[in-house]
């Protein structure tokens, strides 16, 4: 049988747990520092930041003004129900939007944090109560509801977590945009530098309130009232990075996995189909290859980042592989920030408790992450 | 004079390729190559314009006295049976110099050899009479030996030197059955006609109609004869390997159709029960053969041998459907297989292997090679049978026209048409589906890390298979114009036998 040259497979180091947790103590970057790294992050995530931008407004708008509408045929048009509109959007001559509903019904599945604890308590229960009422005027509304008393409540979760995915990636769009300018600007200019930022941005925007509430018939009504103290970092932004990078929505194209014959776990928490666990190489043809987030930031990609990918491999050919791969890493970056602004001590304990504390946090955190795709952090 | 001047396109062609500098760039000698061999396809389009459809014997008859004491006579002619297959000839040599590449061992005596098999593949379909066709027949030997032994694999030489065996054997047997019949009849006439057997015996019939029989189905190849042509198929490169299963087996099935059942309709009576029953095995076992197979390459041999055995099955039956059926069946299984072959070049110029339990996830849209997978599926469908497709009218046509006359036959083939769909699926889903992966990996983890470069597929170097696909497809789709063609042919064959009968 023929010899297959070694040249066409590799693969890549996998660093141990041992080395990750090592490296989180040590305040040290995941992703290896270099100069192709740097471009890779910054730009992937400035265009990731753009189409975050868009994704948001969209967010923002479904579920402020497609709020319990029936039939929501024109949800991605933002309002504008222009011809060249629709047309455009027929051609998809658009963003993908179904990848931001993706995400946040992966949010609202997971259901972790102080926002899914609030969907449960009497508080919203009686919040939605008298939105229920109004909203029962519409003829269907008011024949489901009767029949499906839980139909209507969802949507409302459904309808505040999507608010909430889009305040969040308000600040996450800004803070992307504004690392770009940072390293344009030469502030930024390492993999340290680009954690720090983020960091930085995410202690920044921590306390930020999370709140919505819709108009009815020209009144006010709070779906997620201030009162009930929801803030950005611990009820939205963590839950977040729970439910995407590390337990579900891996990229659509990718290899699937099949529940019936056991390939998942039955217990939610021990998912990890997320972001930084999912292949980035497409599986056959089925579907948008390799996902529709991909195809989005490949219509936002700086000039810089798409010369470096023309130099690479197939060039063109296989883009959105490539972007898939820089996603990745950049996507471990943000996490590194993440953990970073989130031990117990700050790594600056000076306890044995406190050390024993970041420690254990550490070591988590590692447990969970040599299970991903780790492979890309030092290519 | 216009098949005398198909026979000197070729021909000339591979004799200024002699003349030639030996320093001129292989790609310019393709090139030259290229040349030749379309205008070659143009002649032979030619050929279709002056044909008379209606007619069924042989036209544009072509003859002269050679060597008289030996019988040898310059006799050209082409009926429906043989212009499909010229046709088919100039189509796929043209392919084959279309899809050479990286050629950087003797160009010049390659092309020289790739034309010359298309002259003496021209003249075995065109030659009316029986030595001439002997010796075109020998011909094509030589040149698609050396085409093996110089260009093939790492087992080149064994799989020449088998090729080499098996078919001088051949050769030996039908120069004795030529031989035996004029020494039977005393006479040195070898004129390709009925009247020369009508004299003979029963008893001599059957044996130089076995000679002919085992002859051709060493060449076709039938079971338990066919174990030179996976060997062949794996060592040579892929345009021999396009020509071989493309053309040259169709010199066998040609010649059981022209000589065995054409000149022999009585003894063919006889022996077609058994030849039904051969010609199920031959299905059977080449299919099952095919499923065991972990070389893509060796799947598609073994995919000729099961399908070659319709053509056996239909000229058994000999009705007008299913003698139909066996032209459909020589056509579409030269395209088909042509197609699949390159094809499997492809994959393993990409990525140096054709193992079934190594590639993997090869359809990739971004990293794979989507095109060629899909060609590829179009490909085992249409050699599985799917209508729409060649394979479908040509296995239809065998089937229609061969169940009333030899059913359990019949049933048997077209069990072995739907193993066809088996190991073809099977290929496509080892070698297609799943990750991206050329490398066998038992553990999980490592295989979902695998990162694999291949080189992407040129648009050039799919235009020959696509054209190919185009043309399963067409004559899917339009069987009209390759029935009219043999349909007097057929019938006036079948005629013959059914008076012998």
């Amino acid at each position: 049988m023929p010899i297959i040259p070694s040249e066409l497979v590799s693969f890549a180091e996998v660093p141990s747990a041992l080395d990750l947790k090592a490296k989180l103590l040590a305040n040290q970057t995941l992703l290896a520092e270099s100069e192709t790294h740097v471009i890779e992050v910054v730009d992937v995530l400035k265009s990731y930041g753009e189409v975050l931008d868009a994704y948001s407004k969209n967010l923002i708008y479904q579920a402020e003004s497609q709020f319990l509408v029936p039939f929501p045929l024109f949800k991605y048009l933002n309002g504008d129900k222009s011809l060249a509109k629709i047309w455009r959007h027929l051609c998809h001559d658009r963003i993908n939007f179904e990848y931001a509903e993706y995400c946040m019904k992966a949010m609202l599945w997971h259901g972790t944090g102080g926002m899914d604890a609030y969907f449960d308590s009497d508080a919203f229960i009686e919040n939605i109560a008298a939105i229920i009422e109004v909203k029962r005027r519409d003829p269907l509304l008011g024949l489901l509801h009767p029949l499906f008393p839980q139909f209507l409540p969802e949507l409302i979760r459904t309808a505040a977590t999507t608010h909430a995915l889009g305040q969040f990636w308000r600040v996450m769009s800004d803070l992307f945009i504004d690392l770009a300018d940072a390293e344009a600007d030469k502030r930024v200019c390492s993999i340290s530098d680009v954690v720090d930022f983020m960091k930085a941005g995410l202690v920044a925007a921590a306390g930020n309130p999370i709140s919505y509430g819709v108009v009815i018939d020209n009144k006010h009504f709070w779906v997620l009232p201030p009162e009930a103290g929801l803030t950005f970092l611990a009820d939205v932004a963590v839950p977040y990075v729970e439910a995407v990078f590390l337990r579900g929505t891996p990229f659509l194209g990718t290899v699937s996995f099949n529940a019936q014959a056991q390939q998942i776990s039955p217990d939610q928490a021990q998912f990890c189909y997320g972001a930084l666990y999912a292949d980035p190489l497409p599986t056959m043809g089925a579907g948008i290859p390799p996902s529709l987030l991909m195809q989005d930031m490949y219509r936002h990609l700086p000039k810089r980042l798409d010369l470096l990918y023309q130099n690479r491999t197939r060039g063109e050919g296989d883009v959105r592989v490539k972007i898939c791969r820089s996603f990745q890493k950049s996507m471990f970056c943000v996490t590194n920030a993440a953990i970073a602004g989130t031990f117990p001590h700050g790594l600056a304990g000076t306890t044995a408790d406190q050390l024993a504390a970041d420690e254990a946090y550490a070591h988590a955190w590692a447990q969970r992450l040599s299970q991903g795709r780790t492979d890309c952090l030092a290519v | 004079m216009m098949l005398s001047i198909l026979l000197l396109i070729p021909f000339l062609g591979a004799l200024l390729f002699l003349l030639l500098p030996s320093q001129l760039a292989p790609t310019r000698m393709r090139s030259i190559a290229i040349v030749v061999l379309v205008l070659q396809l143009l002649w032979s389009i030619r050929l279709l314009f002056a044909f008379d459809l209606e007619l069924p014997g042989m036209q544009l008859q072509e003859s002269f006295s050679w060597v008289e004491r030996l019988g040898l006579r310059y006799e050209l002619g082409i009926d429906g049976l043989s212009l499909p297959l010229v046709l088919l000839n100039a189509a796929l040599t043209l392919v084959a110099a279309v899809c050479t590449r990286e050629l950087s061992e003797r160009p010049r005596l390659y092309f020289a050899l790739i034309l010359l098999i298309s002259f003496a593949v021209n003249g075995a379909f065109v030659a009316n009479n029986l030595l001439f066709f002997l010796i075109f027949y020998e011909l094509e030997l030589i040149p698609l030996w050396l085409l093996i032994l110089i260009w093939g694999g790492t087992q080149r030489v064994y799989a020449a030197t088998k090729f080499l065996l098996f078919t001088a054997i051949s050769g030996v047997l039908i120069l004795a059955a030529f031989l035996g019949l004029a020494f039977i009849n005393g006479s040195v006439d070898f004129s390709l006609s009925p009247l020369v057997t009508e004299r003979i015996g029963m008893g001599s019939q059957l044996i130089l109609l076995g000679c002919l029989l085992v002859g051709f189905g060493i060449k076709i190849p039938l079971v338990p004869f066919h174990s030179w042509l996976p060997d062949a198929h794996t060592q040579a490169s892929t345009p021999v390997s396009v020509l071989l299963a493309g053309v040259l087996l169709k010199l066998g099935t040609y010649g059981l159709l022209r000589f065995g059942l054409g000149m022999f309709p009585d003894a063919w009576a006889v022996l077609a029960p058994a030849m039904a029953i051969w010609a199920a095995i031959s299905v059977l076992y080449g299919s099952l053969a095919a499923i065991a197979q972990r070389d893509m390459k060796r799947m598609v041999a073994f995919s000729s041998v099961g399908h070659m055995g319709y053509v056996l099955l239909a000229a058994a039956a000999a009705t007008p459907v299913a003698l139909m059926g066996a032209v459909f069946q020589m056509v579409s299984h030269g395209l088909i297989s042509a197609l699949l072959f390159l094809l499997v070049g492809v994959v393993y110029r990409k990525t140096g292997t054709r193992d079934l339990e190594v590639l993997r996830g090869l359809l990739n849209p971004e990293l794979g090679l989507p095109f060629t997978g899909t060609l590829m599926i179009l490909g085992v469908m249409a050699s599985a049978g799917l209508p729409g497709m060649a394979g479908f009218i040509s296995e239809f046509l065998v089937f229609r026209g061969s169940i009333q006359i030899y059913p359990l036959a019949t049933l048997l083939s077209m069990v072995g048409s739907g193993l066809t769909a088996v190991y073809f699926l099977l290929l496509i889903n080892r070698a297609f589906f799943g990750r991206l992966a050329i490398t066998p990996v038992e553990d999980p983890e490592i295989q979902k890390r695998l990162d694999v470069q291949l080189a992407p597929v040129a648009p050039r170097e799919t235009i020959p298979a696509l054209a190919l696909a185009i043309a399963v497809i067409a004559l899917g789709l339009i069987p009209a114009g390759l029935g009219g063609i043999s349909d007097a042919a057929t019938g006036a064959m079948a005629q013959l036998f059914s008076g012998a009968g």
